[in-house]
């Protein structure tokens, strides 16, 4: 027992040497460590950027996930035509909890081109379809009550400074009637929405009134199932309903139709791994040069250590050690550099950055630390093999 | 002055270093080339869209000819006004176009996106800046046919030549590839006009008027004149004017290439610091010596920061070389002005090629600075008894 102990103890006491020793050399030429960390730190800062904006769509999609939502949409895209009468007949159907016309309304405010997103829906239905939105009773009542009324998600009518009873002018870009609402109160949303919504009736009204183009159509179809797991089922049935109409639809889960907008960007995943590789060769190069340096300069110091009876293992793991402890720390610090900045852009702009960095930690911070880790194998491995292969005779006979 | 030959010498004995660093440096001035030429691919197509005497009439309230409409009689009216350039024949340089959008699958595995697709005649096909039919034939009017660019027929299921579009339930036979010159018209897919309004079930509409003026002059006449009909309720905008404002699509991607070029920057320039000091470091004798035969702090300065510059210059010589091969090679991304597609090709004009090489020299001369001052700092004895 006492022997296994005595082994235990004298195996951490071995490490805790080569981390000392590995610390020791790191701190010994402060400027070179501290400039390889910068430089892996700055490039770590951008990977994480990129990599988070990633993370933040997955994000997207995860949250839109949770609230057993669907979206139904003209099989030709958001120029098609959903009928009206789709909303009662989706309601009708079994499995649909609630179901809501969402048409985009896209209008100038004042000379403000797309200063925040309007929505003309069913007051009576708009909340159960996103139940976790929270709106006071008696100004839903009132929204319901007034045909040209609107809500306001409560962040953009703050951030604007509206009050109940603002009059908010919309002129239209792709309807041609102007909407002149009138802010009947404000909702709490989990996530910043930013949106404006008004009475789909009123803004029909007033195309039928003028024969405009757009009448009757509803847009899109925003629905909520009873629950979460007949989500598909539901979504091919509604779509069987509409197949052979005159307007057959294409329905998706919310999280699909948020993914449709992210791949509107094209092949940015691509672009980022491209960016990626680029950035993670480069470091490599910059730590083994950086490593080649410190072992030239150690040479002699090498030898004397192999003299006195150091492995070839033990030399090349603390020579790798120190490589990967300079990647990890620039690894770390360029995490934390990545992170702050999107905490920032969050902050500033929450509207195109809804995520806070905490929300879109997962496991990619993980794999960039392991990324950094490996930069510093990669970079030290080969200064690392000449010092351990490096004989005793040779090492003492160099003069640097 | 120190010849810089001895900088050239210096970078060449320790080749291994130099190397290291120039390909260091080179990958991270491409990636950076790389995002610029992208930025600049998609601003040149929408550039190049716009003809200066060129308008397009769109209904008042609207940006796009996506969400406008205008009446087929305002459209009649609008090509007998006064100042339109006419063609050889005579006949006025004015299309009546019909605008949509389509949600249609990329190929591979790239999920779906919006696709615009315009109906138009032959006048409004010969508008376009250099159109020409590289492969198969023109569209005909009444058989439902399309025509597109092949970028295009590459990035989108069922728009190579011999397939099938599906609009409405309707089938448009794809049968031929154009160009024009680049512009944003090789986005969209094209048909004759009365096929495509009458797949869409709206036989009499029509989105916009594309037509051309005779001069300057009467350019800003019938500007006045449409913008200020009461009657017609119209808006004119001159096409360049119009793809500029699509050009604000481009802005995110530009930030973002902004973003990605600073912190690379500061990356590689730690790495060339480093580099540098040890350049320096290696040679305290050398530049004791060169001090004790005379030469000044000012020229010793001077050759670090040569060497420096030299050092990541080559980088990014090597950096933008890299990006060439890649030059034309087409991409695609969101318009968002539009909400659909927008395919270009890279472009990596002198511009941004500069703008590559310029911040291999700034890499090169911050990395390199304070290395070099520590060069001049060192004491003539002391810097000459280091070993």
């Amino acid at each position: 027992m006492t022997s296994l102990a005595n082994e235990k103890t004298k195996a951490t006491k071995l490490i805790m040497h080569i981390l000392f020793y590995i610390w020791r050399n790191l701190t010994r030429n402060k400027l070179r460590s501290m400039l390889t960390i910068l430089s892996v730190g700055f490039s770590l800062a951008l990977m994480t950027v990129l990599h988070g904006y990633q993370a933040m769509q997955a994000s997207w999609g995860k949250e839109a996930e949770k609230y057993q939502r669907l979206v139904v949409m003209s099989t030709q895209g958001f120029s098609g035509q959903v009928p009206i009468a789709h909303v009662d007949r989706v309601r009708g159907m079994d499995g649909v909890e609630a179901a809501t016309p969402y048409a985009w309304f896209g209008g100038k405010y004042k000379d403000e081109e797309m200063a925040f997103a309007q929505f003309g829906c069913d007051p009576a239905a708009v909340f159960n379809v996103w139940d976790e939105f929270k709106i006071d009773s008696q100004q839903l009542e009132e929204w319901k009550r007034t045909r040209n009324g609107c809500v306001v998600d409560r962040r953009l009518a703050e951030k604007r400074g509206w009050k109940v009873g603002e009059r908010i002018p919309l002129q239209g870009t792709f309807y041609s009637f102007n909407l002149d609402l009138v802010m009947c109160g404000t909702f709490d949303s989990p996530k910043t929405n930013d949106s404006v919504w008004f009475n789909w009736l009123y803004l029909d009204e007033g195309l039928q009134a003028m024969k405009a183009r757009g009448a009757g159509n509803a847009g899109t179809i925003f629905a909520r199932t009873q629950k979460a797991d007949e989500l598909a089922k539901v979504a091919k049935a509604i779509d069987d309903r509409f197949a052979s109409s005159e307007n057959p639809t294409r329905t998706q889960t919310e999280a699909a139709f948020a993914q449709m907008f992210v791949d509107m960007l094209g092949n940015v995943r691509v672009f980022i791994l491209i960016i990626g590789v680029a950035v993670v060769f480069s470091l490599s190069l910059v730590t083994a040069s950086a490593m080649a340096m410190s072992t030239r300069e150690r040479t002699t110091e090498v030898a004397v250590l192999k003299a006195i009876g150091f492995s070839r293992r033990r030399v090349l793991v603390t020579i790798l050690g120190e490589a990967c402890a300079i990647t990890l720390i620039g690894g770390l610090m360029g995490i934390t550099i990545g992170g702050s900045f999107l905490e920032l852009l969050h902050v500033v702009s929450s509207q195109f950055f809804p995520f806070s960095f905490r929300e879109m930690l997962g496991t990619w911070i993980v794999n960039l630390i392991f990324v950094s880790a490996a930069i510093g194998l990669v970079g030290g491995i080969v200064p690392a093999t000449r010092a351990a292969q490096l004989t005793v005779i040779d090492g003492l006979r160099r003069v640097v | 002055m120190i010849p810089a030959k001895y900088n050239v010498r210096n970078l060449r004995v320790r080749w291994v270093t130099t190397l290291m660093t120039v390909v260091s440096t080179g990958l991270v001035v491409w990636a950076t080339v790389l995002t610029f030429g992208l930025v600049e691919g998609l601003e040149h197509a929408l550039r190049i869209s716009g003809e200066p005497l060129d308008l397009i009439v769109l209904r008042k309230g609207t940006t796009e000819e996506t969400s406008s409409s205008i009446e087929q009689n305002v459209a009649k009216e609008i090509s007998n006004l006064e100042g339109i350039a006419t063609d050889a024949t005579g006949q006025p340089l004015c299309s009546s176009e019909f605008v949509t959008i389509l949600t249609k699958p990329r190929r591979g595995d790239g999920g779906t996106t919006n696709l615009i697709v315009r109906g138009l005649q032959e006048m409004g096909r010969a508008m376009r800046p250099s159109f020409k039919i590289v492969r198969g034939r023109d569209v005909k009017p009444g058989v439902n046919e399309v025509i597109t660019s092949e970028r295009m027929a590459e990035r989108f299921q069922n728009l190579a030549l011999g397939e099938k579009l599906e609009i409405n339930k309707v089938l448009f036979e794809v049968v031929g590839y154009f160009e024009a010159a680049g512009s944003s018209a090789e986005s969209e897919v094209w048909t004759d006009l009365r096929d495509l309004t009458g797949a869409r079930r709206t036989p009499e509409a029509l989105s916009c008027v594309n037509l051309r003026c005779r001069d300057e002059a009467a350019k800003s006449t019938l500007l006045k004149r449409l913008r200020e009909d009461e009657q017609f309720k119209l808006d004119a905008i001159d096409e360049p004017a119009y793809f500029e404002r699509q050009m604000n699509a481009a802005v995110a991607i530009k930030y973002a290439g902004i973003a990605i070029a600073l912190f690379l920057t500061m990356g590689a320039m730690f790495a060339a610091a480093n580099t540098m000091y040890a350049a320096v470091a290696s040679r305290g004798r050398e530049i004791g010596a060169l001090r004790a035969i005379g030469f000044s702090r000012r020229s010793i300065l001077f050759s670090f920061l040569l060497e420096s510059v030299m050092l990541c210059l080559l980088g990014g010589a090597l950096g933008c070389l890299g990006t060439l091969p890649l030059n034309g090679f087409s991409t695609g991304t969101a318009n968002w002005a539009t909400f659909s597609e927008i395919t270009f090709a890279f472009r990596f004009g002198p511009t941004v090629l500069m703008q590559g090489v310029l911040m291999a020299v700034a890499m090169g001369l911050v990395g390199g600075l304070f290395p070099a001052l520590r060069a001049v700092r060192m004491p003539i004895i002391q810097a000459l008894r280091e070993t």
